[in-house]
Formats: structure tokens, C-alpha cells, sequence
């Protein structure tokens, strides 16, 4: 143990320490492709819900689903926002996943309620109505929903 | 972290400090992350590289992808290990410092 380390050298070191780890954790996010994917895909299938052909539509959701899936895995995380870095697993929270998923399902039941209101108010188009209004809440809300995560990991911080 | 304590001197320093604890935080960084973050220039973080790559810290990669060579960093074993130690030391001074405060 260094004689001549002051306290509050000491503590220098550590608030730099913290300081660097808070710099990586601004990097958990999902990649901004990820969203914009997201949102596209929303209001494509809500245009495809219109044209009222209910075997495309299923067929096309699954293939979504499918795509959705197999990106989910290395996107979810938070760990690979750019090719810049990977965040270690344990300084990430482990439940961004969950979080995400939650989400998306909640999103799900918002465009299926908010269509079939259109719908009953007699709206020509109500699938894509709803699938617009909801994308435009995953654009906004999905990157805000991170940020929240990465304030609240940034706070736990002690090196 | 759970590490004994150790003060490490070529850790301590303040930039490479910074290095190793940006690199603490990932499992790999890329050189111009390193850079940016710490506002260095290519041939100084190049020098602190070398350092701590010849005390065994770090380990510097040259994966290609997208046809771009790219400059990947990460702590090795024994450089988180040491970092470890060195955290845990600069935590026993500020504990030893507040037993003393205390007493007085």
C-alpha cells in the first residue's frame, strides 16, 4: 500500500474510476436500426391489414416475427449498440430483454385496441391508423425507455 | 469485486487509469472509442497501449470487418485482476482514512 496516497487522492481515483464506468454504460442502447426496423415493420403490416388478404397478413406477421426473433438475440441486450464496444454482460441490467419484450407486447394490445376503436368509429383505414399512431410511440418511447435504464444503471455506479 | 488489495503503479496514473477503467466496463472497445472518450491523440493512447500490453493488461486485435481493418482492445485476466486490487486498495486507503477521523 502506497505511504504517500492521500485520502482524497484516493478518492480522485475512484470518482475517475466511476466516471469511465458511467462513459460505457451511456453505450447500452439497442442499435438505432433496430426502432426504425421496428416502426417500419408495424405500420407495413397494419397497411397489409387493410388490404384485408388475412392469409398474407398472417403469413407476413410470422415472417416478422421470425426476423424479429433472430436479431433479438444479439440486439436485446443492450450490449451492441455500434460496433464500437460490447458491454460487459454483468454491467448491463439483465433484464433489458424482458423490459423490451414487455414493451413490444404492450404495444401489440395498444394497435389492436386502437384499431378496432377506429374501426368501430368507422375509420376507412383502421389498422393503418393504429399501426401509425403506434410507431410513432415505439420511435419515441423505445429510445426513452432505454435512456431510462441507463439513468437508473448509471446511479447505481460505485467502482 | 472481491479482489485482495493491491496498489498498482503502472495502473495508477491518471490516463491509465482511464484506459483500464473503460476497459473494465467491456468485454472489447474499439481504439477510437478509447481515444474519444479519453480526448487523446492516436500516437499518445498508442504509447499507453504498449504499456500495458507488455505488462500483460491488455491484449490489442486486428479483426477485419466490412473490409476495414479495426483496433480492438480488452483487459486480459490478469489486467482485470490487477485493476481489481488497485480499486480495492484506493477503497482500504479512504476506509484507513475515515477509522482514522474517526478515532480522533
Amino acid at each position: 500500500m502506497p505511504q504517500d496516497l492521500s485520502e482524497s487522492e484516493a478518492q480522485l481515483a475512484l470518482g475517475s474510476i466511476e466516471h469511465r464506468r458511467r462513459q460505457v454504460i451511456a453505450e447500452i442502447d439497442m442499435p438505432r436500426w433496430y426502432w426504425w426496423g421496428l416502426a417500419a415493420g408495424w405500420i407495413g403490416l397494419g397497411v397489409l391489414a387493410d388490404l384485408d388478404h388475412p392469409w398474407l397478413t398472417l403469413a407476413v406477421t410470422l415472417c416478422f416475427g421470425a426476423a424479429h426473433a433472430s436479431v433479438a438475440s444479439h440486439v436485446l441486450s443492450g450490449r451492441h449498440r455500434s460496433q464500437q464496444l460490447s458491454v460487459r454482460a454483468d454491467v448491463v441490467d439483465p433484464h433489458i430483454p424482458a423490459l423490451v419484450i414487455g414493451f413490444l407486447l404492450l404495444m401489440v394490445a395498444a394497435t389492436v385496441v386502437l384499431a378496432l376503436v377506429a374501426n368501430a368509429d368507422g375509420a376507412r383505414h383502421p389498422s393503418i391508423m393504429a399501426s401509425v399512431a403506434v410507431a410513432i410511440v415505439v420511435l419515441f418511447c423505445g429510445p426513452a425507455l432505454m435512456a431510462a435504464v441507463r439513468r437508473r444503471l448509471a446511479h447505481r455506479v460505485v467502482a | 469485486m472481491t479482489a485482495p488489495a493491491r496498489f498498482d503503479e503502472l495502473i495508477h496514473p491518471a490516463t491509465r487509469l482511464s484506459i483500464v477503467g473503460l476497459l473494465a466496463s467491456a468485454d472489447w472497445t474499439d481504439f477510437a472509442f478509447v481515444r474519444d472518450r479519453l480526448g487523446l491523440s492516436d500516437s499518445a493512447l498508442s504509447k499507453q497501449f504498449a504499456t500495458l500490453e507488455d505488462a500483460g493488461y491488455i491484449v490489442i486485435e486486428r479483426p477485419v470487418s466490412n473490409r476495414r481493418r479495426r483496433v480492438r482492445v480488452r483487459l486480459t485476466d490478469a489486467g482485470a485482476k490487477a485493476f481489481e486490487g488497485h480499486v480495492a486498495a484506493l477503497r482500504a486507503v479512504i476506509a484507513s482514512a475515515e477509522r482514522a477521523a474517526a478515532k480522533r
